[in-house]
């Protein structure tokens, strides 16, 4: 699943199972690319839940995380980070990261 | 509006073209020493050379001698017998008629005039040179380009004597043969990694270019047998700047090859996890501009022949590291260890140092180490930060820093360090480079100290940016070039302009000086790294919108795309040929470089990109494409490889 998500919503879904955050900008070109490649790699998993959340729009979030740039991916295990990725990712990397944490 | 297309012949075969056309105008005419061929910048990108052509009817030795300003700046050479004279005359001065004497080993002589126009048009290159000509004799001061500045060598008088015109960046080296390497003109990635290296002539004629598949960058060295240590990486990994290889000197094949990642990971880890995994997991010793893709950033590499070893400088770990030459494990590492991971204290032990005797300090982001021929370790320490990364509280701004040169002595046996010399701490800011620079051992006492990357912001305070990025900001560069013969100043060379490194040499050498004959293209370009994902789009079947301001300039091995993007599109560049699909993703996102140690291909335009595609891997006529948003636009080129 793929869903573009605010704070509130964000809170609800994160803890549980596996969950990939991805901190993004709607005026960043490697955000747009990072789009793609994420449809890819939601692809190889059945069950890994990736949630977009614009940077913009939930600076509390992006500070309660420490995120600093876009894009960014965050990746949560029943709500502990397990994992982070900071710039545009190929594909090989975001799945290896989540492989190695299932 | 199609995209501007243009082929570029590589230097090699227009230096190779303009070389056979003089050589024809020679056999054609009847040319004696009274009425000698005169080529001006014969071979392009060397302007403050030319060569002189005749024949004699007897084998002579020739000596040429450029005539200096005052006498004191005559720089002469005398070649070895002939009839037929091709004589390189390098040491002319700019924007000045250059008298040149031809004289035949006790016979005639001619005095002939090289009209140079002003190279530097009207740029100032020199503020100040203090030195004697008894000191630097005929020797140049020669500094190679960290920015826009381009190389250029001074005489004792502060007059500029040799130049290229291209941007041939970071180390110049004299090999045995005496001609020089360099860096090649020619960018294959941002922001400074160069398709490999020249061995040119003193008058820019290009021997070889040995290609390098991950490129080159800052530092070379040659062995012993005449093959070429070559600082590369993998452009096609996640990391940068972290390899060694051993290039054959006759063909450019790479005969070996040094991972430090490897080495690290063998030292301080396991060595049966993935080496990029581990060390983007560990990110240890890390310097104030550490990043988890340039990791290492190594600046220079040392040959030692008493120890059979490899030392390199790595500027993001605060670290000189040795390896060994024939196993590439790890011997030891110069390094401040504050904040290196508590469980990996008990193995550091076998591989740091712990200071003794008065006086001691470590080095921050240093360049240029070197061992002396008693075993000791120099560099520039420039001290940048002052501390490690994760020291905050002693890291230190540029107006409070310093950089030096600094000598270490080192017993490996007991793994004590000793500081038994430095220079520069006592100018403080004024002599502070936080990137580049170099020092060089001449003898016990007599060294070199440059510090080429000197910056001010816009207010005249020293700058926290790196000399490429406070330029642009309004800010002035300098560099400050010092000699040191028993604690006392010889040379103190000041130009405007940051410069990689300062090198001491002759302008012609005991060698050839000037081969005839075509310069070869050695090694091979390697794949260069493609975008995996597909986004599925056809042509809309417009041309790139104008305001692109799109070109491309094509070579025989390779293909560069130059175009203007607004921050925030997402862009693509795709070659085509039938269903068989390459992707390259173009990056609109302003990227702040840690390390920009050449500034030269910065482009004051942010919106502006260049992205280099080899022709390895593909075969064929390619269709170029380009996504930009929702869009895929034609641009009417065809890519042929």
């Amino acid at each position: 699943m793929i869903k573009e998500v605010n704070s509130e919503e964000f809170k609800g879904l994160c803890g549980t199972g596996l969950v990939l955050a991805d901190f993004f900008s709607t005026t960043c070109g490697p955000c747009k690319m990072l789009g793609f490649v994420l449809k890819d790699v939601e692809k190889e998993f059945g069950d890994l839940t990736i949630l977009k959340i614009d940077f913009d729009l939930n600076k509390e979030l992006t500070a309660e995380y420490g995120v600093t740039g876009y894009p960014t991916l965050v990746l949560l295990k029943d709500g502990t980070e397990v994992g982070r990725l900071q710039g545009l990712q190929q594909k090989p990397v975001i799945v290896r990261m989540i492989q190695d944490n299932q | 509006m199609s995209v501007n297309y243009t082929f570029n012949k590589h230097l090699i075969d227009q230096q190779a073209e303009a070389e056979e056309a003089m050589l024809k105008e020679l056999e054609a005419g009847n040319y004696t020493i009274d009425n000698p061929l005169v080529k001006y910048n014969l071979y392009l990108i060397s302007p403050l050379t030319a060569v002189v052509c005749f024949k004699t009817e007897e084998a002579a030795a020739v000596t040429v001698t450029v005539k200096g300003k005052a006498p004191q700046g005559t720089i002469t050479h005398t070649f070895p017998k002939a009839t037929t004279h091709i004589l390189p005359v390098a040491g002319l001065y700019s924007n000045y008629n250059n008298s040149v004497e031809i004289r035949l080993y006790r016979g005639a002589s001619k005095s002939i005039e090289i009209m140079v126009p002003d190279v530097f048009e009207g740029k100032e290159v020199i503020y100040s040179m203090d030195t004697t000509p008894e000191y630097l004799q005929d020797d140049v001061i020669l500094l190679s380009p960290a920015g826009e500045d381009l190389s250029i060598a001074f005489d004792y008088a502060g007059d500029a004597r040799w130049h290229m015109n291209v941007p041939c960046v970071f180390d110049v080296k004299r090999l045995k043969n005496g001609n020089l390497i360099m860096g090649s003109s020619r960018i294959i990635q941002m922001p400074y990694y160069m398709s490999g290296l020249y061995e040119i002539s003193p008058c820019g004629k290009i021997y070889k270019e040995y290609r390098v598949p991950g490129g080159y960058h800052h530092d070379e060295w040659e062995m012993e047998d005449g093959n070429l240590l070559c600082l590369t990486e993998d452009l096609r990994s996640e990391t940068v700047e972290d390899m060694l290889v051993l290039l054959d000197r006759n063909t450019g094949e790479i005969l070996k090859t040094w991972d430090y990642k490897v080495a690290f990971q063998k030292a301080f880890g396991d060595i049966n996890e993935d080496s990029s995994k581990w060390f983007n997991t560990k990110g240890i010793g890390q310097s104030g501009s550490w990043s988890a893709h340039d990791w290492f950033h190594n600046n220079a590499v040392w040959y030692d022949k008493n120890t059979n070893s490899l030392t390199f400088s790595g500027r993001h770990m605060d670290a000189m590291t040795n390896l060994d030459y024939e196993t590439g494990d790890l011997n030891w590492i110069i390094s401040d260890p504050t904040g290196w991971p508590e469980e990996l204290q008990e193995k550091m032990k076998k591989y740091f140092f712990t200071p003794v005797g008065n006086n001691f300090g470590w080095q921050y982001e240093q360049h240029a180490c070197l061992i002396t021929p008693n075993g000791d370790v120099m560099c520039f320490d420039n001290h940048h930060y002052g501390a490690k990364k994760a020291d905050t509280e002693h890291q230190l701004l540029a107006k409070d820093n310093y950089s030096r040169g600094v000598r270490y002595k080192i017993d490996t046996d007991k793994m004590t360090i000793e500081q038994v010399w430095e220079y520069g701490k006592d100018k403080g800011a004024a002599f502070f480079s936080p990137y580049i620079c170099n020092v060089e051992y001449y003898n016990e006492g007599h060294y070199m100290v440059h510090s080429g990357g000197i910056a001010y912001d816009a207010d005249g305070v020293p700058s926290e940016q790196l000399g490429a990025f406070a330029g642009q900001g309004g800010g002035t560069l300098e560099s400050i070039t010092v000699e040191i013969c028993d604690n006392k100043k010889q040379l103190e060379l000041h130009v405007p302009g940051n410069y990689y490194r300062a090198e001491k040499l002759k302008l012609y050498s005991d060698g050839i000086n000037l081969e005839m004959g075509k310069g070869q293209l050695l090694g091979a370009m390697g794949v260069t790294k493609e975008f995996e994902t597909d986004i599925p789009m056809d042509s809309c079947g417009e041309m790139m919108p104008e305001s692109c301001n799109a070109r491309i300039e094509d070579e025989d091995d390779r293909f560069t795309f130059f175009s203007r993007f607004e921050k925030g599109q997402m862009v693509m560049l795709l070659l085509e040929q039938g269903e068989e699909k390459h992707r390259y993703f173009i990056s609109t996102t302003a990227v702040s470089f840690l390390a920009m140690c050449c500034g030269t291909f910065l482009d004051s335009d942010e919106r502006n990109t260049r992205t280099s595609i080899n022709k390895a891997g593909m075969k064929g006529t390619y269709d170029v494409r380009v996504i930009i948003d929702d869009k895929k636009y034609e641009t009417g080129v065809k890519i042929t490889c």
